[in-house]
């Protein structure tokens, strides 16, 4: 059947004429880092757009971006402003973003003020003026900065039907000028059924801000473009100095070539641990490090940075609960040299604390991190500090955030090792507070246990989605040398994972310990 | 606060002799000041509007008030231009007039500067006289391109 099939498919007739060719559709960039991605490629070409949001949301900075992007002096762009931010104060406000390049003004980018027509005048005698200045300069952008004013004095002054032929009337001409255009105004959602604009817009970029407790959270979404799939849902924004950046959902990576890891195993810098792993990590793995406070993790993910680092393999700390200098001290105090790989550009550090983070950001700015220095090995230390560096409302969705982030960094061929602190019970061995275990593909749980009097430290790894590995609970002490692994597997306990294990074996005769605290020695 | 700096005096003063060379074959008696205003007007308009550079203007002739009292005789009509400037030329010492003019041209100028910078202000300036050459005055080398 197979065959009969192929031999079909062989005598079809090659065309003998070929089609002719779909219009390419050109896309300009946004100039806003991560927006590109977010609209398929960028802003189609001679499109009509509409970027609306309420007051302080960044519309006007978004449209200054695009006009600073695509203007040239053989094709500039018209900056329309009307009864809203005077340019001038436009002006004295962008001039503060590094994208602002005031050797474009005048002959590249072009301010005009349209509030004394809107004023003394009615609509025709708006369109008419940015129909005259079309039509003598042949614009590539036309922004037109607040349309919402020019619409409410159209509602004033003119019918509906009116006011939806001056839309369709600017529209077209300014297609057929072939001009991209972007009308910014202050929009609430419940418009977009009633409004005749959003009907003949091409493209509709919603932004918006939610206050959630004390954390403000700027957001983007594509709700329409037509002529090219853009990535669905709310994206996080961030104004900085250098304007709006955007930060995907998908994390911009959707398209992207997963890169392949090779099979093979990376040494944790603990060679006791290493066997108990089967060998080590797997590169690309994504493993969870999970324990009560003081257990060790940090200095685990030291040692396993560390030892990337002896073997040439560059390394990124994302930390959140402690600051760069206290992570390096304690890394000296284990003989681990983390200053001179930093000044070398073999390691970064990074600490991230502010209260309102998405984990888009986050993820960003580790993925530009790999990039930076070719990072091989990551730590994120903690999983509990980055949840709380977030803003409230990416909380919710931190389970799903991690997911995403977890991937997007192994999917870049990074080795990823993240502590999450759990609180001991007596009861049961928890892993972590988020259920995110489905997404790692190791574990390895650390606890107390309470054996002769004392409180020891015992790890267990949990899980290798590579492959086998000891289950043996070996007992660990933290020394001048960092994490170190002791004792062989113990019969004479049983249930050590509670805490509280009991004796079953020969109690072993002991050293003495000394306490080391002066008080305590009185 | 006085935004009539002497780098702004000293571009006034440019401005201001620009014009009157450019104007002294022609039968016309307004002043110089007048003349750089409505030079400058058109420009700003499109930036701001006839009424936000009516109310500049308006600014810049409040804050010249102390350095010539003379010029409370002069308003900025609803177009943006001045008025009464020429009635005064007859009573006032023509040095005087200069000087107050020049006064008036620096803190319209310095209010620009304050607002979007030399740098934009000077560009601006370059565009209305593309012939008149600044070279020779001194703004801040940082603010120079």
């Amino acid at each position: 059947m197979k065959k009969q099939n192929d031999a079909a498919k062989r005598k079809l007739p090659k065309k003998a004429v070929s089609q002719p060719a779909k219009v390419t559709i050109r896309k300009l960039p946004t100039g806003v880092r991560g927006l590109d991605d977010i609209m398929g490629g960028g802003i189609p070409e001679f499109s009509f757009n509409i970027i609306a949001g309420s007051p302080g949301c960044g519309k006007t900075t978004l449209s200054h971006q695009i006009v600073f992007a695509n203007a040239t002096a053989k094709k500039p762009a018209l900056y329309f402003t009307v009864l809203g931010e005077p340019a001038m104060k436009m002006l004295r406000y962008q001039q503060q973003f590094s994208f602002f390049d005031e050797s474009k003004l005048g002959k590249a980018i072009r301010f005009i003020n349209l509030s004394d027509l809107a004023l003394q005048q009615d609509l025709n005698a708006v369109i008419d003026e940015i129909i005259k200045q079309v039509t003598t300069i042949s614009p590539g952008i036309v922004v037109v900065d607040s349309f919402r004013t020019v619409v409410r004095k159209a509602i004033s002054g003119a019918s509906e039907l009116e006011m939806q032929s001056f839309i369709q009337r600017l529209a077209q001409f300014l297609t057929s000028w072939e001009a991209t255009t972007f009308l910014v105004g202050e929009y609430v959602q419940e418009e977009i059924r009633d409004n005749p604009l959003f009907t003949i817009a091409d493209g509709l970029i919603w932004l918006s801000q939610l206050a959630e407790r004390n954390s403000v959270v700027r957001k983007l979404q594509i709700m329409k473009q037509r002529g090219q799939n853009s990535v669905p849902g709310l994206h996080t924004i961030r104004i900085s100095d250098g304007g709006l950046q955007a930060f995907s959902r998908t994390l911009g990576l959707v398209g992207k070539k997963m890169i392949p890891t090779r099979n093979r195993r990376l040494s944790m810098g603990v060679p006791e641990l290493d066997k108990m792993m089967g060998g080590g990590i797997l590169e690309g793995d994504s493993l969870l490090v999970a324990g009560p406070s003081g257990t060790g993790k940090s200095a685990l993910a030291t040692q396993f940075i560390a030892e990337g680092l002896r073997k040439g393999e560059p390394g990124i700390m994302a930390i959140f609960e402690e600051r760069q200098k206290g992570y390096t001290e304690r890394a000296d105090s284990f003989g681990l040299n983390l200053k001179k790989p930093q000044e070398k550009g073999k390691l970064e550090i990074l600490y991230l604390r502010p209260l309102d983070l998405s984990v888009d950001e986050t993820m960003q700015e580790l993925l530009d991190a790999v990039e930076r220095i070719g990072a091989k090995r990551l730590v994120i230390d903690s999983l509990v500090g980055f949840e709380m560096a977030l803003a409230p409302g990416f909380r919710t969705d931190f389970r799903e955030s991690l997911y995403r982030m977890i991937g997007g960094l192994t999917g870049a061929g990074v080795t990823v090792l993240s502590t999450v602190e759990v609180e001991d019970t007596f009861t049961a061995l928890p892993f972590s507070q988020y259920t995110i275990s489905f997404l790692t593909d190791d574990i390895i749980r650390m606890r107390y246990v309470e054996i002769d009097g004392q409180l020891r430290k015992v790890m267990v790894v949990i899980k290798m989605r590579g492959g086998n590995h000891s289950k043996d609970i070996r007992e660990y002490v933290i020394t001048g040398k960092g994490v170190v692994v002791i004792h062989p597997r113990s019969t004479d306990y049983n249930g050590l994972t509670t805490g509280i294990p009991t004796r079953t074996g020969p109690r072993q005769a002991q050293e003495e310990e000394t306490a080391p605290e002066p008080k305590a020695k009185k | 606060m006085s935004r009539a700096t002497p780098q702004m005096r000293g571009l006034s003063q440019c401005l201001i002799a620009y014009e009157t060379r450019e104007n002294k074959s022609s039968e016309t008696r307004t002043p110089a000041a007048c003349l750089v205003s409505e030079k400058l007007r058109p420009h700003l308009a499109t930036l701001m509007g006839s009424v936000g550079f009516r109310a500049l203007l308006a600014r810049a002739l409040a804050l010249t008030h102390p350095e010539a009292a003379w010029l409370r005789a002069v308003h900025v009509k609803a177009d943006g231009s001045l008025e009464g400037l020429d009635e005064l030329e007859a009573q006032i010492h023509p040095d005087e007039i200069f000087e107050g003019c020049v006064v008036l041209l620096a803190q319209l100028l310095g209010l620009l500067a304050a607002f979007i910078g030399e740098n934009l202000t000077l560009r601006m300036v370059r565009e209305v006289w593309p012939k008149l050459s600044l070279n020779d005055l001194d703004f801040g080398k940082g603010n120079k391109k």
